[in-house]
């Protein structure tokens, strides 16, 4: 460990730190704008300066490493109307639109403008513009705004380190010098959209988000993606129980700063609901009812005879699936598969630069593999649907697509089916008994990765309608079919109570997992792939 | 003084080896193959050899630093991307004498244990590229390039690479990059090329002029070369004298003569008889001196004490008749267009400075603007960005207002005030819109 002196305060910091990073461990901020934890150093904004004793010129704080003994000053006068300069220097040409640019309130230039600009500017000329790449779409999730570009090529960094796919560069020279795709064609890399979130300021924006809210409004909910088995850590960001986006939320283990465009749009629509009351179908009509009718009446169909068949789902929390193992599988004995569909291959790259990949599109099969639930493919599913002699429940719509195909609704309208459902297919168009379920951001949970780590989602709001979340339905039905159970059941501590009986859990606590993000899975078991 | 550099300068074929060979060429080389790199560096130490591309670093230091017991290969680099505006004597070298250069590269190769060197040359030098390459294929003939050179077993490659037009890939790092096949952006430093250069390899950078003396260090001796010139700034350099003079060209002269003898001497006087207003030394970079400073002499020391620099010795010659405010503009014009625009301060000052002086030159300037232009200069340059391009606009701006400030007051004070800015006025309408009904 080097033993340095940031603003008179001693911190100590491992060899290879840089100041920004030194500073940071002591909370002193440092603004930067080309220098981003994740991408390649190159101190080209300039807005990083530092005095540093002994030498005799500003140094930048993201290209020089600690030393043993240094001592830097981050606040001296000199350091301070260099920065101010550089400031001035970026809003020279920088059209100051913040009222109509969509980044405002998650701007870096507005941000160190108030902190460290100057009141005011020596600039009475013309403006530099850039007419037609004003507003210009790059590539399905980007939009380009080349006035308000500072140059400091991170998103250029990004395609060339992280998606490696070396789609945008820097053209032309100097002043003019501006971004473009590499041969002028879509930019439409699986990760193109965390060009824009690397972007400090509002040249780059997000389609999909643009103009739906101002980010002050917004509340974050930190969560996890739902697209895939790899589990990327995302913030959501909703406003009057509506989500108007995922961010990805840094987590060096699983997918470092990142997170693919097929997983970030999952925000789209994620929670509204067709499903909005639990009812019962009679003489083809659906009829609501109340929860305290309904649960009665899926305990019957969970009794009849023969034996009712259940549908679980790799997208439902470790918690859910906990029950359905110890209520439906050991204490009913009823036949219970997960359904695993391998979806497209996604991958990610973590903070260490390494790929992980996935082929399984689910988030939570690795937690059903560990509670030894019967995983099954599409056929597996439509042999285990098309040969059940008694009832059947189907604990998510989406569990599997087969479950909206065709051959499904003709196997299913022959029998009686009871669907905990969010969305209408064509399960819930022949159910006769609709369960509405929480969406996603609307549970709370912990579910396992396919690197075999447990991570934990908060719920952004509480569920709408009368839908319940998973454990919740799962829940009610442990005390209506008299199995003993906590009265007093939250994810917290179902969570414990896995913990505790599930040796792949054994020794974590959900405050662990709040602390930490996520936890890795027992070694001897964690064979999760 | 003898001409050195430029010797065979006006002689029959003077390009050939055969004529290169009959004044004594490539003796230098088998001189130099028979010493041990180490002795070689040390006569290149003992000559006190400076870089003649503008900044002036020891060359035998320079070569020192390469790391002698690195197990990757070494480059050695001759920067040939002659491109500072008033700078042709590098040009000159290779129409008169590129077997000169080749030589050079040749030992100094051997000096720092290359095996392959690069000849980076401006694009715009189409017919020089072609020279050089004519002379390699002579040289390599003639067994002085190749495998096994004389017989001494070391062996070298040397290939010439032409840039695509930007002046910023003159400096060495961005040379490197764009030799790479990467964009011209300087690197940040440390490390220096010395250590990390070409491919991540021990890489030497040194000027076309700077590698044509080497062969005349080993074949004379460095004590001979230190005899020449001044104390810290020895041997020939050659001036490349462009702008109001009678007769322009490259000169090649004894460092530590005075300006007035290059000016007046060797270029006949300054055009039409008029008189001297301003000179800069050094090429466009290098801050401008006024007429007064003629008298110092050309070598580093002298022309840093009057408050500029030796550079690359492109002597710009102004006469009375120049307004200095358009002189300038005519240089920001150059640095505007060639900034890489990596760091922030550069690009966006030297086309801020260019809009400003434009301005006071179109007669739209307000008090206010000089002090605009010095705060730009103060914070563009020494060490606010990653190269020394941010100085090199930034220091003609620093002296053309020390010296000339008054020019730019007075265009100042002529000025017409600026059209008021139209405010554009939003019709106010009723019945629809934000203004409600």
């Amino acid at each position: 460990m080097l033993k340095l002196t940031i603003d008179g305060t001693e911190v100590q910091v491992a060899p290879g730190t840089n100041l920004v990073e030194a500073a940071a461990a002591i909370g002193i901020d440092i603004p930067t704008y080309c220098y981003h934890p994740g991408l390649s150093v190159v101190g080209q904004c300039r807005i990083c300066f530092v005095e540093v004793e002994g030498m005799p010129r500003l140094v930048t704080a993201c290209s020089t490493e600690a030393r043993d003994g240094m001592v830097v000053l981050t606040a001296s006068p000199r350091v301070k109307d260099a920065r101010a300069a550089v400031m001035e220097f970026l809003l020279e040409n920088h059209p100051l639109d913040c009222p109509v640019c969509d980044q405002a309130g998650e701007c870096l230039l507005q941000d160190y403008s108030v902190e460290h600009g100057l009141d005011t500017t020596h600039m009475v000329d013309i403006r530099r513009t850039f007419p037609g790449l004003e507003r210009r779409l790059i590539g399905p999730h980007v939009v380009q705004n080349q006035n308000r570009c500072i140059h400091c090529t991170r998103c250029v960094r990004f395609t060339q380190e992280i998606s490696e796919t070396h789609d945008l560069t820097m053209k032309s020279r100097g002043n003019h010098s501006y971004i473009d795709t590499f041969d002028g064609g879509p930019f439409d890399n699986p990760w193109s959209a965390c060009a824009a979130d690397v972007c400090p300021v509002g040249a780059l924006t997000v389609k999909e988000f643009r103009f739906r809210a101002r980010v002050w409004h917004l509340e974050d909910t930190e969560s996890i993606c739902p697209g895939c088995s790899i589990g990327c850590n995302v913030k959501v960001g909703h406003l009057d129980r509506e989500v108007h986006r995922f961010l990805p939320r840094h987590n060096a283990e699983v997918n470092g700063w990142w997170m693919c465009d097929y997983g970030r749009c999952l925000a789209q629509g994620i929670e509204e609901r067709d499903v909005a009351r639990t009812a019962v179908r009679s003489g083809g009509e659906l009829r609501p009812i109340a929860w305290s009718e309904a649960v009665p009446k899926l305990v019957e169909l969970l009794r009849s005879r023969p034996a009712a068949r259940v549908v679980a789902s790799a997208n439902l929390s470790n918690e859910a699936l906990y029950l359905v193992k110890k209520g439906l599988v050991r204490h009913l004995g009823l036949e219970v598969v997960v359904p695993m569909d391998r979806g497209r291959p996604r991958r990610i790259k973590n903070g260490h630069g390494q790929w992980i990949d996935s082929i399984d599109a689910h988030p939570n099969s690795g937690g059903a593999r560990l509670l030894g639930l019967d995983l099954v493919d599409g056929a597996g599913l439509a042999r285990f649907v098309g040969g059940a002699n008694g009832q059947l429940l189907v604990l998510d719509e989406r569990a599997h697509p087969w479950l909206a195909s065709d051959e499904a609704a003709a196997t299913l309208a022959a029998r009686t089916v009871a669907v905990f459902a969010r969305c209408e297919t064509v399960l819930t168009r022949s159910a006769s008994l609709l369960l509405p379920a929480a969406s996603w951001v609307e549970t709370e949970g912990t579910y396992t990765s396919s690197t075999g780590r447990v991570q934990l989602t908060r719920a952004a709001f509480t569920p709408g309608a009368q839908a319940w979340p998973a454990w919740r339905l799962l829940h009610g039905l442990q005390a209506a079919l008299g199995i003993p159970s906590d009265p007093d059941a939250r994810p917290e501590r179902l969570f414990a109570e896995l913990a505790a009986t599930v040796p792949a859990f054994t020794g974590m606590t959900y405050r662990g997992l709040a602390d930490q993000p996520g936890l890795p899975v027992a070694a001897e078991v964690s064979d999760v792939g | 003084m003898e001409p050195i550099l430029l010797r065979a300068r006006g002689t029959k074929d003077s390009r050939s080896i055969a004529a290169y060979r009959a004044a004594g060429g490539y003796r230098a080389l088998a001189k130099a193959l028979k010493m041990e790199p180490a002795a070689v560096i040390a006569e290149v130490k003992a000559s006190g050899l400076r870089g003649r591309g503008g900044a002036g670093f020891p060359t035998g230091l320079k070569w020192g630093f390469v790391p002698k017991d690195s197990p990757k290969p070494k480059y050695l680099i001759c920067n040939a991307d002659e491109s500072e505006p008033g700078t042709f004597k590098d040009r000159e070298i290779i129409h008169v004498d590129p077997h000169m250069l080749i030589e050079g590269i040749a030992i100094s190769s051997y000096a720092i244990g290359a095996n392959v060197a690069y000849i980076y040359i401006r694009g715009e030098f189409h017919a020089e590229a072609l020279m050089l390459e004519a002379a390699i294929a002579e040289a390599a003939a003639a067994g002085f390039l190749g495998d096994n050179i004389l017989g001494s077993r070391f062996h070298l490659a040397v290939h010439v690479h032409r840039g695509a037009g930007a002046y910023i890939c003159g400096e060495e790092t961005a040379l490197i990059e764009s030799l790479e096949g990467k964009r011209g952006l300087p690197r940040l430093k440390p490390p220096f090329p010395a250590v990390v250069g070409l491919f991540g390899c021990p890489t030497v950078v040194n000027n076309v002029e700077t590698l044509a003396c080497v062969p005349h260090i080993i074949e004379r001796g460095g004590a001979w070369y230190a005899a020449i010139g001044t104390e810290r700034s020895t041997g020939p350099k050659l001036f490349s004298v462009s702008g109001h003079v009678n007769r322009p060209g490259v000169y090649e002269v004894e460092m530590g003569v005075p300006f007035r003898e290059i000016i007046d001497g060797l270029c006949g006087g300054v055009l039409g008889g008029r008189a001297l207003k301003a000179f800069i030394p050094g090429g466009s970079s290098c801050p401008v001196l006024p007429a007064d400073k003629i008298d110092i002499g050309c070598d580093f020391e002298s022309v840093a004490a009057a408050g500029s620099m030796l550079g690359s010795g492109g002597l710009i010659v102004m006469d009375e008749t120049v307004d200095m405010v358009w002189a300038l503009e005519n240089l920001l014009t150059f640095y505007a267009h060639e900034s890489c625009g990596q760091c922030t301060p550069c690009r966006e000052g030297s086309d801020w400075a260019l809009d400003v002086v434009r301005r006071i030159r179109r007669g739209f300037g307000r008090p206010q603007d000089l002090e605009t232009l010095e705060r730009i200069a103060r914070f563009a340059s020494q060490g606010m960005t990653i190269c020394p391009l941010g100085d090199a606009f930034c220091e003609p701006i620093r002296s053309f207002l020390k010296h000339f400030g008054h020019e730019f007051e007075a265009a100042i004070a002529a000025a017409q005030p600026l059209p008021a800015a139209k405010t554009p006025v939003l019709p106010l309408r009723s019945g629809h819109g934000w203004y409600g009904s």
